[in-house]
């Protein structure tokens, strides 16, 4: 199976030379080298409440992703989460401050990234295939080209036979599954993941989690993973920003001791695990205003 | 490893999902056929007492008879007379009806995709909606005179108004997150307009083409009443003067077959493109 993608590891050359260009861009301005892919600073949104009022969803958000890190913000629901990957993909304009997207200020839409929603949104209309193809521009990539990727990603996501199926034919878990090879199969440098495994049961959310790292693993691209769940947190992550009640504000940061590549079905036993979730465990009780018994 | 349990899963899955529906196949077909007997019986039944009916129990110039409908809708045919006013009506439809559909879904969309326009416009479009529509049939003998424009631009008007409310919904009911995803990945505005937004309000499109088809007919032929030479609404209003019964029948008959037959033709392109869907119908109706 290896053999036959043989090709996959070019295209991750691609994008690490990419990634060195981008880099060697920044060295001749400044001296900063590992320029970080996305800047987030003191950015604050407010949204108009329909009588008039005013609701700070999120306030001074200061966060910094360097290349090919793996962060997860968590946070209570309504916390404005969602709201700073809308940002960061120029899908809502911000109110206060800026994002930087590799140095650059985002003007309107980011296409640079790759945005996986809560529920899989699969166009409904077009087949499995067709799906995954929506993201491959003509322009950049040949036919072939366009071909071996939508028969790859679907290859790693599991889906292999089932190209020609309507999304309306899939299970919830292979719709989720397809919707973020959607995201992945145009590569963007940058992916976004909204929740994505928040509505489906313990199980399928353990695999797709397990699938999901040994995916990054091979490619290795920046993701932000928004989610409410700690362990999920904890278990994906090398950072995990942890981010207050309304209005919206970063409470701390915590690294992820764990080594890769981690055992999800049994992650509560590898090192680091317990020390990360404790710590992380902590900031919550404080939160929700529970006392350590 | 994992990746392989869970594709193993999958497939399983799908081959019960086959199972399931080559079961639930066999039934239904029975099914089917047993409503196709029971509807052919009281279409039947109908027929034969109304035939019982007539001369026996009312008037035959009343109700007329089905055996009296048939050879008059087949002497009408030969002679060619029902034959030209069908062929004028079916040109007054076929002109209009997809005239008023493309403007209809057109400025539906349109109206979709501005915020402005549809703020300003959106009151007037109701308002003028609230106007019935038929009523406005003697203004269009004003202005077009009593040939065959004069329908067609009634048949317009009710094709257009219906088209355009449908699309107009299916545009206000477009899930945002679909046009973000489509924007994200790149999409230029002609991939976002016929491989996202148009396939995504297919359905209302369709619904509002399905229900303007009967409208169509019901324009073409008032406009017919008020004042034509020609045309199946025209032949309708003759005999009645006349009491020719049974020819009025015929001249219902050739509107009843020009419905089905446009009704059909929608039916067989909406199920082409919005086969996607098929599946979710089949629940509702097994349901």
């Amino acid at each position: 199976m290896m053999g036959e993608y043989a090709d996959e590891f070019m295209e991750q050359d691609f994008q690490v030379s990419e990634q060195k260009s981008s880099s060697r861009e920044a060295t001749g301005k400044a001296q900063d080298v590992n320029q970080p892919v996305i800047q987030v600073e003191n950015v604050t949104k407010i949204f108009q409440t329909p009588d008039q009022g005013r609701m700070v969803a999120l306030e001074n958000i200061t966060l910094s992703i360097p290349y090919g890190e793996f962060v997860t913000v968590v946070g209570p629901s309504g916390c404005g989460k969602s709201t700073l990957l809308k940002l960061i993909a120029g899908l809502t304009p911000i109110s206060a401050g800026r994002i930087l997207y590799q140095g650059s200020e985002i003007q309107g839409l980011n296409t640079k990234v790759g945005y996986v929603p809560q529920e899989s949104k699969l166009f409904p209309w077009l087949t499995l295939d067709e799906n995954v193809a929506f993201g491959l521009d003509p322009k950049r990539y040949s036919r072939q080209e366009r071909e071996h990727q939508v028969r790859h990603f679907i290859n790693l996501a599991g889906l292999t036979g089932f190209e020609k199926y309507y999304p309306a034919q899939l299970s919830g878990g292979m719709s989720k599954r397809a919707s973020i090879v959607r995201a992945l199969a145009y590569e963007p440098p940058v992916i976004l993941m909204d929740e994505p495994f928040g509505p489906l049961d313990a199980q399928t959310r353990m695999v797709l989690q397990d699938e999901l790292l040994k995916i990054w693993e091979q490619k290795r691209q920046t993701i932000v993973f928004v989610t409410h769940d700690l362990v999920e947190a904890v278990a994906l992550a090398d950072r995990v920003v942890v981010i207050t009640h309304r209005p919206g504000r970063i409470k701390d940061t915590i690294k992820v001791p764990m080594d890769r590549p981690r055992n999800i079905f049994e992650i509560h036993r590898q090192d680091g695990f317990d020390e990360a979730y404790g710590r992380l465990w902590n900031i919550f009780r404080h939160e929700l205003h529970i006392g350590s018994n | 490893m994992s990746k392989d349990m869970s594709r193993e899963e999958t497939s399983i899955s799908a081959a019960s999902d086959v199972a399931a529906a080559a079961q639930a196949g066999r039934p239904f077909r029975q099914r089917s056929l047993w409503v196709a007997l029971v509807r052919v019986g009281v279409i039947g039944g109908f027929l034969v007492l109304w035939e019982t009916a007539s001369g026996r129990w009312i008037e035959p110039f009343l109700i007329s008879s089905p055996s009296r409908i048939l050879s008059s809708t087949i002497s009408s045919f030969q002679s060619g007379d029902l034959l030209q006013h069908s062929w004028v009506t079916f040109q007054e439809i076929g002109i209009g009806f997809p005239l008023g559909a493309f403007a209809g879904i057109a400025i539906g969309y349109w109206f979709g995709r501005s915020r402005l326009l549809a703020e300003i416009f959106e009151p007037i479009i109701i308002a003028l909606n609230g106007i019935p529509r038929t009523a406005l049939a003697p203004l269009f003998i004003v202005w077009l005179g009593i040939g065959i424009w004069s329908k067609v631009g009634v048949v317009f008007l009710l094709t257009f108004f219906l088209n355009f409310f449908n699309t107009y919904a299916g545009m206000r009911q477009m899930d945002q997150e679909y046009i973000d995803l489509a924007r994200l990945m790149g999409a230029s505005r002609w991939k976002l307009t016929f491989r996202v937004i148009l396939p995504a309000i297919s359905p209302y499109v369709f619904t509002g083409l399905r229900t303007s088809i009967p409208f169509s007919v019901i324009g073409a032929i008032v406009g017919e009443f008020i004042a034509a030479t020609e045309g199946v609404g025209f032949f309708i209003r003759l005999s009645a003067g006349i009491f020719k019964t049974a020819d009025v029948f015929a001249g219902i008959i050739v509107l009843m077959l020009m419905v089905i037959v446009m009704d059909k033709i929608a039916d067989m392109i909406e199920k082409r493109f919005l086969r996607w869907q098929v599946q979710t119908e089949h629940v509702r109706i097994q349901g």
